[in-house]
């Protein structure tokens, strides 16, 4: 971590200007970056200079830049929402570099997540899994009284861990086989975990899986890189969770 | 045309029921002949769409992101009030409608508050079925805290990402509604008009963002969620994409704007450190519950904080009000800082912030317990400003977090425009001139998934509506003045940036229509923008073209709104020539620096019709009404 | 049986597969340690182990298509595996850092397994599928071990052996949904050490055999 004031970066930016374009490795000056600004704020002041300059922006996703949303997100330096552990790019502030530093700045990369335009991409695949069985079938208007169901704090706790997934797709990103278990694993067990999401935790698991693999992600060989980059350090017993839901839909 | 609340005679308690009962129902077997138009995707837009396709409606939903799940409810903290009295210490509906019109500063309707009142249970029993992890007790019943100020403990929580939880859950119904096919999802989608034919709200233009296109949609009924508009000010804790647009076009078509300048300032945000910054971080105001509020007690004190002794401190808020102390509602917080600052006591590198101290808490309770409550807000704090909150006090500074003003909606939440409803933040009914802590959620949810469910059906059964398509000219017309106003905002080709005039719009906002407002700076403020929406359409830059993913062009049609919409507030707040809530002008306070509301003059929503581009606003007055609380001035020492 | 072709032919199944035929040649790998261990107590030991391991007839055969039932089943699901991984991302990363989940083991998976086929089928061909009517499996093994190349080539391989069990061992676990945080700490150390006693167990025995004589 730097104490200086301002520090003076070469970016390296990955411009693609459409899907089915090839990429290029630009390179950038960004000059007296403030060590308060955060990374995407970083981007806009960059983002400004070129405009002024002539030339198209950066494009890149964000919207909350409070790290909830999900929206954000790049590889930096070759690690998915960049160098700071448990933070979401919008909340990685650039005290982390040092004066000098060469960023590498590259979006998501998977089959299933197709590059719309520079750094951002297309995660529809996500809504897709969710769709296929991440939801408890209630229709607005049935529900008993909300204390009529006692649920084990230990119990509630654990599916609000895994429910604290932004959907930011960096875990797909960082996994060497472009794998979306976490995401999936997050969802699965969370419902699993809550007697609510017990009388449809079969069908869910498989139809969930059944999506996720349609969709053109990898396979989980248990590498454990997106535990490691998850911005909500989401764990991966929430994957064996899913395995396990999954085999019982299968075998019983 | 006149202004019909639509609201049910009766008693306030059985208002509702017995305007469920009156409205028409629309035949199960009908309901899927009827589309309806969702435009948002967040609390409220969620909800509604999730609820009507379950009813078997046929529902389009758009949003502005990439997914329905990052609209900006998620990034609400703190929790979702509901009256259920679990906590044995005396809430009731009663209570909560009581709390929530008072702390409105008595500019709601006593009905609407009233049902989003009985609602709140509904809301929680149908987020835990949805499988929402609400914090729990080792009973394993729900737990509750008290919040924002609320003297009963009714706020349900799932640590501090409430907002995402409950979102989560609705998008989760939606997302189901979605494979069953009875929700057709549109995601990076940016409304810009309304199509509005033969006086009804039939369909919506929209730019897909991904590749430029201009597109039209029809249907039956049009719902706008599309929240708040507080990025008018620049820097608020709204999400990036948050604007005006899709409500500012509604106001051009016909639907009124109310109050617009009721907005609501939040105490406990990450104070502004530089002008590159691009927005301000909300921290929970549940930190109020164990944080102490101070300033030094000379201005001008530029000690560390730890320098400062007990006697060279001012605890203001303790000190002016005994009975709340820090906990006094959000709008009184905020200014009293602002105060503090004014005289010099601010703190930090700008002179704009309050220390927000936990030593006393952490001395109380124990580092350990501190933790376990605010642990993820310290986190967020330390990461944000590279300080530890644990060692140092936070240091915070009031910032722009809601809107209490929206689109005029009748008690069915339909707007001027017929079968143009309007949820959530966008409307304006339910929070008065002040929200309280926790009832944001509430609201959305409460109109999404229990009230615009059924007021719908009674418009829909006034019926006799021809099917129409988007080959209607109306649709034509709408997209096609769409296209020439992009054309227009790309053939400017001047040399500053979209972002660059929004910064200079957010500036002029903050200084004379913040927290504190007087008519000199109001007017003064109306000429300075007036001549900075001259200068945009005359010098702005946005690169590239129309045809393609753009972000610029996306933010400069925002900004062009907001530089309108921006005067719309200015006179809404001249037209105020009173203080209440979060509108407080300088000429109107009580000796204590309160605001002083004139309910002679000003118990009403002052609703804003449009009159043609460059005419000043046509002022309309809903009055209200209360037969069921007695005004008074609101007191929190 | 519908519901079985489904459940394998999911990502979730195929990792099933590899871990349970993982796992059983984990067993194997302790029962032929085992064996092997014979040695220590000299040429008759070894040798009276082997002839009582050939006397169970046909039960050995039994055993024997079982293992290669199994060697098949890892060895083509872990080739599908690999390969719908390498295509899950088409475009690969300028530059990419394991970002501290990734293992020697789990990053080297299809590789070292790949090398551990060369290996078996060079295994079975030196020891396996040789004429043990005119010299004793011992002679065969000590004049094997007599060439250098060969020792080095043994090791070499069980270091291989070693790292693929690395990752194999608790992610067989993970596969099957056995992970607990009580417990997880547990399994991975069981792994590591399992790991070791194939690395050394076997590891040693081609330079203890080549110093025997």
């Amino acid at each position: 971590m730097t104490t200086a004031k301002t520090i003076h970066l070469t970016l390296k930016v990955v411009r693609q200007t459409g899907p089915d374009q090839k990429s290029n490795l630009e390179t950038y000056a960004a000059r007296n970056v403030s060590t308060d600004m955060s990374f995407l704020e970083m981007l806009d002041v960059v983002n400004e200079d070129l405009t002024l300059a002539g030339q198209d922006p950066i494009a890149f996703d964000h919207d909350c830049r409070e790290g909830i949303c999900g929206m954000c997100g790049a590889v930096v330096n070759g690690r998915p929402h960049g160098p700071q552990e448990g933070t979401t790019l919008c909340q990685l502030h650039m005290r982390h570099f040092e004066d000098g530093d060469e960023v590498v700045i590259e979006p998501w990369r998977s089959r299933a997540f197709k590059v719309i335009k520079d750094l951002v991409v297309d995660r529809g695949a996500f809504d897709q899994i969710i769709q296929a069985g991440g939801y408890i079938s209630i229709n607005t208007g049935g529900a008993p009284d909300a204390n009529s169901l006692p649920v084990p704090k230990e119990m509630a706790d654990q599916a609000m861990d895994a429910a604290a997934c932004i959907g930011c797709g960096a875990c797909v990103a960082a996994c060497p086989n472009a794998s979306a278990m976490l995401f999936t694993g997050a969802k699965i067990s969370q419902l699993a975990l809550l007697p609510q999401g017990r009388p449809e935790a079969k069908r869910r698991a498989a139809a969930m899986v059944a999506a996720m693999d349609k969709l053109g992600f990898g396979n989980c060989t248990n590498e454990r890189e997106c535990e490691a980059v998850c911005p909500k350090n989401i764990s991966i017993v929430h994957i064996a969770r899913m395995n396990r839901e999954f085999l019982k839909a299968g075998f019983f | 045309m006149g202004l019909e609340s639509r609201i049910p005679a009766g008693p306030l308690a059985e208002k509702w029921d017995r305007h469920l009962f009156e409205l028409k129902l629309v035949n199960p077997a009908n309901k899927r002949k009827f589309d309806i138009i969702v435009v948002g995707t967040g609390l409220a837009g969620a909800a509604a769409s999730a609820s009507m396709a379950e009813l078997g409606y046929n529902v389009k939903t758009f949003c502005i992101q990439d997914s329905p799940r990052r609209a900006h409810s998620i990034a609400a903290q703190g929790g979702i009030n509901a009256a259920k009295n679990y906590s044995n210490d005396g809430d009731s509906i009663w209570r909560l409608f009581y709390d929530t019109i008072k702390g409105g500063d008595y500019r709601a309707r006593e009905a609407n508050v009233y049902r989003l009142a009985q609602v709140s249970n509904l809301i929680i029993d149908h987020c835990v079925a949805q499988g929402v992890p609400f914090a729990r007790d080792y009973g394993g019943l729900l737990s509750n805290r008290s919040f924002g100020g609320a003297q009963v403990s009714r706020t349900f929580y799932a640590r501090g990402q409430t907002g995402q939880q409950l979102l989560l859950g609705a998008y989760s119904s939606l997302s189901r509604q979605a494979a069953a096919g009875k929700v057709r999802l549109y995601a990076r989608r940016d409304m810009l008009d309304l199509v509005v034919v033969d006086g009804q709200a039939r369909g919506i233009v929209v730019r897909n963002l991904v590749n430029g296109d201009i597109e039209t949609y029809a249907a039956d009924a049009v719902v706008l969620a599309t929240g708040g508009y507080g990025n008018v000010f620049y820097l608020s804790t709204n999400a990036m994409a948050c604007n005006v647009t899709a409500c500012f076009q509604a106001y051009k078509k016909g639907a009124f704007f109310a109050n617009p300048c009721f907005t609501q300032i939040h105490p406990t945000c990450i104070p502004v450190h530089g002008d590159y910054q691009s927005k301000l971080t909300l921290m929970s105001e549940s930190l109020r519950n164990d944080g102490r509020v101070w300033v030094p007690q000379t201005p001008g004190d530029k000690r560390a904080p730890g320098q400062i002794p007990e006697a060279g401190r001012d605890y203001f808020l303790e000190n002016k009000y005994p009975s709340f102390g820090n906990l006094v509602p959000r709008d009184v917080a905020s200014r009293n800082a602002k105060e503090q600052c004014d005289q010099g006591k601010g703190v930090g590198e700008t002179g704009l912030a309050v220390y927000l101290d936990f030593a006393d808490a952490i001395q109380r309770d124990g580092r350990e317990v501190i933790s376990q409550k605010y642990g993820n807000l310290f986190e967020m704090y330390a990461k944000i400003t590279g300080q530890d909150p644990y060692e140092t006090p936070m240091m915070i500074y009031p910032a722009v977090h809601y809107t209490m003003g929206g689109l005029w909606v009748d008690y069915n939440l339909m707007s001027t425009i017929p079968g143009l409803f309007v949820t959530g933040e966008a409307n304006f009914s339910d929070h008065g001139a002040n929200r309280l802590g926790a009832s944001a959620l509430m609201q959305g949810l409460a109109d999404g998934y229990f009230i615009i469910p059924y007021t719908i059906g009674g418009y829909l059964t006034g019926g006799g509506y021809k099917k129409i398509t988007t080959d209607h000219p109306e649709f034509k017309a709408a997209a096609g003045a769409v296209a020439s106003r992009i054309q227009r905002l790309l053939a400017v080709k001047g040399k500053r940036t979209a972002d660059d005039f929004h910064r200079s719009l957010g500036k002029i906002m903050w200084e004379y229509c913040g927290m504190a407002r007087n008519n000199a700076g109001l007017l003064n403020a109306r000429e300075k923008i007036a001549a900075l929406r001259s200068e945009f359409w005359d010098n702005l830059l946005v690169p590239s073209t129309g045809a393609q993913f753009n972000q610029s062009l996306e933010k400069a049609g925002r900004v062009a709104d907001f530089l309108e919409f921006g005067e719309l507030m200015i006179i809404d707040a001249l037209a105020r020539q009173e203080s209440c809530g979060g509108h407080f002008n300088e000429a109107f306070q009580t000796e204590e620096n309160e605001a002083r509301r004139d309910d002679e003059n000003f118990t009403h929503v002052a609703a804003w019709e449009f009159a043609g581009e460059g005419q000043a606003p046509v002022f309309h007055k809903e009055p209200l009404v209360f037969e069921n609380v007695k005004l008074s001035q609101r007191s929190y020492k | 049986m519908n519901w079985l072709i489904n459940v394998v032919r999911s990502s979730i199944g195929k990792k099933l597969c590899m871990a349970l035929t993982g796992m059983c040649f984990c067993g194997f790998l302790i029962a032929h340690l085992a064996g092997n261990l014979t040695i220590y107590g000299g040429k008759d030991a070894f040798n009276a182990y082997a002839q009582r391991l050939h006397s169970l007839g046909a039960l050995l055969t039994l055993a024997e298509i079982g293992l290669l039932t199994f060697a098949l089943i890892h060895i083509s699901v872990g080739a599908i595996l690999f390969y719908g991984n390498l295509t899950a991302r088409p475009q690969r990363y300028e530059m990419k850092k394991n970002t501290g989940g990734r293992s020697l083991g789990s990053a080297t998976m299809p590789y070292t397994g790949f090398l551990l086929l060369l290996f078996i089928v060079f295994h079975l061909m030196n020891f396996h599928f040789v004429d043990k009517t005119r010299q004793s499996i011992f002679e065969i093994v000590s004049a094997a071990f007599q060439q250098p190349l060969y020792v080095v080539l043994y090791v070499t391989a069980m270091l291989v052996a070693a790292v693929h069990v690395s990752h194999g061992f608790w992610s067989a676990f993970q596969t099957l949904g056995l992970n607990h945080p009580k417990y997880m700490p547990l399994i991975r150390l069981a792994g590591l050490v399992f790991s070791l006693v194939v690395g050394a167990g076997f590891g040693f025995l081609p330079i203890y055999i080549s110093r025997m004589t």
